[in-house]
């Protein structure tokens, strides 16, 4: 069971958009590391969660973790809905959204702790 | 809360992750191995005609988008070629309620991101074994939904079910603008069902596609005959010509209206075949854990009676009533069996018919669809069972009892 006091955030109201394409070029990062969460996590999650401290590729973590890139997408896209960690745009769209980068930020200073 | 993985974004997995969002307390993440723009920006995949009881699954559930749009199909007309290409035979049954086909391109894009809106997760990726074998045990259920890919190999084939080992037909199809209407009922839209004897049949299919309303060419040629001449993949207008000279061959009343047709897009054309199969619907994967098929995963029919997506959602009818009906038991391999068993009911008899039809009609079926030129009685109930299936074995499939009825009317 994953703990209750994490509260999903999202961009988009607790649901991860396949626009996020999870491609094995995209990158994530965990935009503020909890240890209480990461100990909530099953063993796979949290594996996941650990690497991408630093931010690392799809391709990198699935590659790095030996697991099959199907259940690192799954597992990156249940991460994402609860706000543990953050599907990067690619750069270009990123730097052209400035109220996307305020929901973001708004999101992390929400983040439960 | 139960968590319910379903791999595969068609009919069956679809309307399943969009009915089960409708009730409180499940996750349900599903997997398609594509996005909504590149389903709809690739082929077509089937002519998806769906009678009136799966219908109206998707109306229980508020899935029928395109309803008021397509074209309704309220007839279902047979029409046999003589030898010297006139027509030895031709009728029409009228349905009780319309049929419709809405192009899988428009319906499967919509419905994933309808079920996205409705809150469900979607993961865009093409599923392998191995990522099922590590996923399973995260799941308290998983439902393989993906159709007659590979991932069929999961599930042992029931030999005993299964009476081919090849397939029956050699699929091509046609979507297209521009067939010039029906001269023998102007005033309604028909399933057309042209029986070429010895070398196969001709659907033609009233739908809604990607640019509105449309006919669709339909052959079923018996392998290694005239009509199987697509295996060389042709480009899709000398695909389309291809049809249109087999049909102006053998069908020359079919071919009269078709002589200004276009195609409705560059993806509109289609060809294959696969064989008939039932398979073990409980699949193991190598960590152990249990998976369960549904739909062409487990029952695949040949399309000759048309009733793949009618299956399909007539299977995910029955595996929602069982998940919910499960509450929060655990789904181990013996709810799976049972879950099964229970949509297997009405399937069986849809497989039995379906492969009954692919074998050169007996005396009792010949005489059968004679009458019913004669007795529309005949052809209403011939027409109707394409809706529910399970009539047939009532009068259709047994000359006893099909001597019985045609002597009742
Ligand atoms: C030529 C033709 C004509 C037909 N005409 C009719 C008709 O008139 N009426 C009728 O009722 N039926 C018809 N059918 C049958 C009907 O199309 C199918 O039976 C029906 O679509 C089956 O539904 P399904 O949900 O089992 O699978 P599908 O609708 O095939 O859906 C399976 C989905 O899973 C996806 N998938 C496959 N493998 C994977 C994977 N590894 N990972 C992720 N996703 C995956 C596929 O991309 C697909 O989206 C026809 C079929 C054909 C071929």
């Amino acid at each position: 069971m994953r703990s209750r006091r994490v509260r999903p955030y999202t961009l988009t109201g607790g649901r991860t958009r396949s626009k996020h394409h999870l491609l094995v070029e995209t990158l994530i990062s965990v935009p503020s590391y909890d240890p209480v969460l990461a100990e909530a996590l099953m063993p796979e999650s949290r594996a996941i969660y650990e690497r991408a401290r630093t931010r690392a590729s799809i391709a990198e973590l699935s590659a790095g973790l030996t697991m099959p890139l199907g259940v690192v997408r799954v597992l990156i896209s249940d991460l994402a809905t609860q706000g543990a960690v953050y599907i990067h745009s690619t750069a270009h769209t990123y730097s052209h959204d400035l109220s996307l980068l305020e929901r973001v930020l708004d999101g992390l200073k929400r983040l439960p702790v | 809360m139960p968590k319910i993985l379903i791999v595969g974004a068609g009919q069956s997995g679809l309307q399943l992750g969009l009915s089960l969002l409708e009730n409180d307390g499940y996750e349900v993440t599903l997997m398609s191995a594509r996005t909504p723009d590149e389903i709809r920006a690739g082929r077509v995949m089937s002519t998806q005609c769906m009678f009136h009881l799966a219908l109206e699954h998707e109306r229980e559930h508020g899935l029928n988008f395109w309803e008021a749009e397509t074209v309704k199909v309220e007839g279902l007309g047979v029409s046999i070629a003589a030898p010297d290409s006139s027509r030895a035979l031709d009728w029409v049954g009228k349905l009780d309620n319309y049929a419709q086909s809405v192009d899988q391109r428009v319906k499967m894009a919509g419905w994933l991101e309808k079920f996205e809106e409705r809150g469900g997760k979607l993961i865009i990726h093409g599923v392998t074994t191995s990522d099922l074998n590590s996923l399973a045990g995260m799941y308290d259920l998983v439902v393989v939904a993906a159709g007659k890919g590979e991932l069929v190999q999961l599930f042992d084939r029931i030999p005993e079910l299964s009476p081919y080992t090849q397939p029956q037909r050699a699929l091509s199809l046609a979507y297209v603008h521009g067939l010039k209407p029906r001269p023998e009922h102007p005033d309604f839209s028909a399933v057309r069902f042209n029986i070429i004897p010895g070398v196969g049949e001709l659907f033609i299919i009233p739908a809604y596609t990607l640019s509105g309303n449309c006919e669709i060419l339909f052959f079923e040629g018996i392998p290694g005959g005239p009509l199987d001449v697509f295996t060389d993949n042709p480009d899709p207008q000398e695909h389309l010509d291809r049809i249109l000279s087999l049909m102006r061959q053998y069908l020359p009343w079919e071919y009269d209206r078709a002589t200004e047709v276009e195609l409705t897009d560059s993806r509109a054309t289609l060809a294959g075949g696969y064989t008939p199969v039932v398979r073990n619907a409980v699949g193991e994967l190598p960590s152990g854990h249990a998976v369960l098929g549904m739909a062409d995963v487990v029952v695949a029919n040949d399309p000759i009676t048309g009733q793949g997506s009618n299956n399909a959602s007539k299977c995910a009818a029955s595996y929602l009533d069982s998940i919910l009906a499960n509450g929060d038991k655990p789904f181990d391999r013996q709810w799976m069996k049972g879950a099964f068993d229970k949509y297997w009911e009405y399937a069986q008899h849809v497989t039995i018919w379906t492969n009954a039809m692919l074998q050169p009609p007996p005396p009792h079926v010949l005489e059968i669809i004679g009458t019913a030129a004669a007795k529309p009685a005949v052809a209403r109930r011939f027409a109707n069972g394409f809706q529910d299936p399970s009539d047939f074995q009532h009068w259709f499939l047994d000359p006893d009892k099909a001597a019985a009825y045609l002597a009742s009317v």
